[in-house]
């Protein structure tokens, strides 16, 4: 028996489960960052509750964005972005297709206007396209990985801020029967976050909120259970209730492989339904988000929103696949 | 008349798919890949009209017309095992999860025409649009002959997509000539409707055949069953068959001309065909031959062991000689051989007289070996032929010189023995041929229904005498107005120059070995299962102004089929020998008593009565029973030849070596 083997077994032996995965921190991921802290507001401890799948309601729309930004120009050091965002609600019914029920996009340039030469800032001011200041200090501007970070928190904002737009628009509108699920966080909107058919699906997990024991059960839940109800602290800015899901069996994958939390409204129908919600998600894990990387954790629907998106995003701002050649000979 | 679309104006029309291009899967001149919803009227074959952005408003750009050659259809699915997966591995659950997968209906196009036509160009990242009335028009280039001051078109079917039927045409030019000629139609038996789709053709041509192009009639050879033997008689139609007929300009009727042709039984009083029952009969004539009609074609009759050169070199001397000619036998005897009866006297006083004489065994040049084998085989035929070559009576024949126009000449020769069908075959095309170089036919142009070519002109085997005829028809049959419409089963078992010469391709529901050899690889596969699957009444048409082929239907021909026919029009049983010529006697005049008339033929042989019958039949009297009773009288008279023997120039000839 090789060494690995045996160590493999001690640890199986002990209780540790099998695992293949490789942190990506380092290209972005932010999962396991911060700790934010709950209240449960079902069960004394997290549980993890089975769930069974059930069949979701006969019309539910699907809220996701994209965004795109590119450097397309530098004024000395200074980049000048050129950024994209866009936002669709796509809607299924009894026909289990999915169509477009609201679309918005905004394109922009970000820049530290006040770091531009006049020239330069003249002409973009005189361009057809929004131009959004990176207000910068005097550091910030001349540093070019500041002023990258600063305007890559502006895209995102702007990609934000059409979503939720987006998204209370369309919650106004939903039927009696109709659900409204975002991709992310519903405690951005006020109106999204009260409403009674309005869900929010997190595939990643920056914040945690459990330490401990309670946090070793709230993560390792089994397929197809979920934890119990709690409410969030920390960074939300208004209240719901969440609870994590479960998609598929996460043993011989990472940690958080198939692990999604969901929002709804603060409100005890929440703790009520909360099985049956998670039972209706479940059955959203088919078909299988394929070939998206996150597939354990995105639901079709929104792979098929950000498919949509990315079609009807400008050419120019998809990065360019063939080799970054110099362009002029030296 | 057709609207003709003005190039340059903008376009109506609800897009329905729009042309995409990837390094992969480009957009060339010749072909082009758009995709559409899911739910279309798009299919295989449908004809669509690509606009380049731009022409909606008019500001010009490229239109280019396509046909759909294939199609596919794929999700966003990576690879089938996450299908599994998302399904836990049971199939029943895949259909029950609440999203449908995106997929993609993409069609693959061959350009049938751009606008404009210089420079060629990949086809534009456009819209695509269902083509109508005047865009297939346009596609299938048919504007070249439908306008102008002498438009050609023959209806040939309708094209039929999403609701849309539109006539689809042939140029009259291209298929009965002279810039190119020959209808081949192709499909397995009972499936592909290749006799209904030949009959509805003739129907339309005799239609919309160009005045300035003459006059036309059709030789139909009868070779199964009953199939052509209801012509002239109404079959049924649906409201559908109707409204076709009236989209494509043609009247639903039976043929108003149809003469009909069989040889005898061996009895030499009953009709070889199927169309006996007396309230049809009236019109079918005897087909009979003698030595004269036969001797020419004693090729097709005699094998190429039975003819050598010696042989042959003695056949053409008869022909030449002594057929119809006062012919001194060198022993003192004088002939004039007409009939087989004749040519046989001439044999034995030809023996005879050697014999008597002690002379050698040469007989003016010929050895006596040569002789007797000519004398037995040409003996022979009558008895292998029987019903259609007589020993010694008159024949009866097409009407040669006196063809009508939009007339149907149907010989029957179903129930006629191989050799008895060669021999028909080949000698009534041979006088079409000749017919029309030295245009004393009565018409223009003939059309020559063969099927079964598989038989005819097989791709291999022996060069049969009626083989060499369809491959002279096919490659020089157009500069004469001889056209060959072939039937058969299997084109790539037909000789290829006989195929290879038809302008006009026709496919029915095609055999998938068919398919599956090299001749179809220029189609897609999915064009291979639509022709494999092709329901009764649609065809795929090739045709020299359509650059890619196209699918069509065509309506029932309004006439009855064979086998419905012999269901309203029982043939008549034969009927013994007095009885059948009685038969003959009273139809040519009602007013014979059968009595009288069995009473003259009582005591006579049937010999004799079958030559007063044929004489009477031939001169066609006003009073018929006066005419056979003399006939029968006296020594019936060898009918006097019209006019000397003309030469023809021949056939390739089948011995090289000359006599």
């Amino acid at each position: 028996m090789s060494g690995e083997r045996r160590l493999r077994d001690a640890l199986v032996a002990a209780g540790a489960v099998p695992a293949s995965h490789v942190p990506e921190e380092s290209t972005g991921r932010g999962d396991l960052l911060e700790v934010a802290g709950a209240e449960l507001v079902e069960d004394a401890t997290v549980t993890a509750h089975p769930v069974a799948p059930i069949a979701g309601p006969p019309a539910v729309a699907f809220l996701d964005g994209i965004e795109r930004w590119l450097v397309t120009f530098y004024d000395g050091v200074v980049p000048i972005v050129r950024a994209y965002v866009a936002g669709a609600v796509r809607r299924r019914d009894g026909s289990r297709r999915l169509s477009t029920a609201l679309a918005a996009t905004r394109e922009f340039h970000v820049a530290p206007l006040a770091a531009l030469r006049p020239g330069v800032r003249a002409a973009l001011e005189a361009s057809e396209i929004e131009l959004v200041d990176v207000a910068a200090d005097a550091q910030q501007a001349t540093q070019p990985g500041r002023a990258l970070e600063a305007a890559r928190r502006v895209v995102e904002n702007a990609r934000v801020a059409l979503e939720k737009a987006l998204g209370e628009r369309h919650a106004a509108a939903l039927g009696p029967d109709e659900w409204l699920v975002v991709d992310g966080v519903l405690s951005e909107s006020a109106a999204l976050s009260r409403h009674p058919r309005a869900l929010g699906v997190i595939k990643s997990h920056a914040a945690q909120y459990f330490e401990g024991e309670a946090l070793t059960r709230a993560l390792t839940i089994p397929d197809h259970h979920r934890s119990s109800v709690f409410q969030p602290r920390g960074r939300a800015r208004h209240e719901v209730y969440s609870w994590y899901l479960r998609l598929w069996p996460w043993e011989g994958n990472d940690l958080l492989f198939g692990l999604v939390r969901v929002e709804a409204r603060a409100h005890a129908d929440t703790v009520a339904t909360a099985s049956r919600i998670a039972g209706w998600l479940v059955r959203e894990r088919a078909p299988v988000a394929t070939p998206d990387r996150r597939w354990d954790r995105l639901l079709y629907p929104m792979h098929d929103v950000e498919t949509y998106l990315r079609a009807r995003a400008p050419r120019e701002l998809v990065p360019r696949a063939a080799s970054r050649l110099p362009r002029r000979a030296s | 008349m057709i609207q003709q679309r003005v190039p340059s104006s903008p376009s109506g029309g609800t897009p329905v798919g729009r042309v995409v291009a990837t390094e992969l899967k480009p957009a060339t001149p010749h072909q082009f890949h758009f995709w559409t919803a899911n739910e279309t009227s798009i299919g295989i074959g449908a004809i669509v009209r690509v606009e380049e952005d731009g022409r909606e408003t008019g500001d010009g750009g490229r239109v280019v017309y396509g046909v759909v050659t294939d199609a596919m259809a794929y999700s966003d699915l990576a690879t089938p095992l996450h299908d599994v997966v998302g399904a836990e591995g049971d199939p029943a659950r895949a259909a029950e999860s609440p999203t449908v997968r995106q997929e993609i209906r993409l069609w693959t196009a061959a350009v049938l025409r751009q606008e404009p036509e210089e420079p060629l160009q990949p086809v534009p990242l456009g819209r695509v649009c269902v083509a109508d009335d005047a865009d297939v028009v346009q596609a299938l280039r048919m504007d070249a002959y439908l306008t102008g001051a002498t438009p050609s078109g023959i209806p040939v079917g309708l094209y039929t997509s999403g609701g849309l039927e539109a006539p689809v045409y042939l140029d009259a030019d291209f298929l009965l000539g002279p810039e190119a000629a020959h209808l081949n139609i192709s499909g397995v038996s009972g499936l592909a409707t290749k006799t209904s789709a030949v009959e509805f053709l003739l129907s339309s041509i005799f239609q919309h055949f160009p005045a300035h192009k003459g006059r036309v009639a059709a030789v139909c050879f009868n070779v199964k069953g009953p199939d052509l033997c209801f012509l002239d008689q109404p079959g049924p139609l649906d409201d559908a068959d109707r409204r076709r007929y009236e989209r494509l300009g043609v009247t639903p009727q039976p043929f108003a001309r149809v003469r009909y042709y069989a040889p005898f039984k061996a009895d030499g009083v009953n009709l070889n065909t199927l169309r006996t029952h007396p309230d049809l009969a009236g019109n079918v004539e005897p087909l009979v031959w003698g030595l004269e009609e036969v001797l020419d074609f004693a090729e097709v009759l005699l094998n190429r062991d039975d003819i050598d050169a010696k042989a042959d070199a003695f056949i053409d001397f008869l022909s030449d000689r002594v057929v119809r000619r006062e012919f001194d036998d060198g022993f003192g005897g004088t002939h004039r051989v007409q009939t087989f009866a004749d040519l046989d006297r001439l044999f034995r006083a030809i023996f005879d007289g050697l014999e008597s004489a002690g002379r050698s065994d040469m007989w003016r040049t010929h050895h006596v070996a040569t002789i007797r084998k000519v004398r037995n085989r040409l003996s022979n035929i009558s008895t292998r032929c029987k019903g259609l070559v007589t020993d010694d009576g008159p024949s009866s024949d097409l009407p040669w010189g006196r063809f009508d126009a939009q007339t149907v000449y149907v010989v029957d020769i179903a129930n006629v023995d191989p050799l008895g069908q060669d021999l028909v075959f080949a000698r009534i095309v041979s006088q079409l041929r000749e017919r029309l170089e030295r245009r004393d036919l009565g018409v223009d142009a003939v059309v020559v229904f063969v099927d079964e070519l598989n038989k005819y002109a097989p791709a291999d085997g022996p060069d049969t005498y009626v083989k060499k005829m369809l491959l002279d028809i096919s490659e020089r049959g157009r500069y004469l107005g001889l056209v060959l419409f072939g039937a058969e089963q299997f084109r790539t078992q037909v000789h290829r120059r006989v195929v290879g010469n038809a302008a006009t391709i026709v496919y029915g529901r095609m055999d998938f070995d068919e398919l599956a050899t090299p001749g179809y690889q220029v189609l897609t596969p999915a064009t291979k299962i639509k022709l494999a699957t092709l329901p009764v009444g649609e065809l795929m048409v090739r045709h020299p102004h359509f650059t890619q082929p196209v699918f069509v239907r065509f309506p029932r021909p309004a006439v009855l089929r064979g086998r419905d026919g012999v269901g309203r029009f029982p043939p008549a049983a034969d009927l013994p020998f007095e009885d059948a010529v009685v038969r003959q006697l009273v139809r040519m005049d009602r007013r014979i008593r059968p009595n009288e008339a069995k009473d003259l033929i009582a005591d006579r042989t049937p010999d004799d009565v079958r030559r007063a019958l044929a004489a009477t039949r031939r001169a066609r009297p006003e009073d018929p029973l006066a005419f056979f009773r003399r006939a029968l009288g006296r020594a019936v008279p060898a009918p006097a030849a019209e006019r000397p023997r003309e030469v023809v120039q021949p056939l390739n000839p089948i011995a090289d070596e000359p006599y």
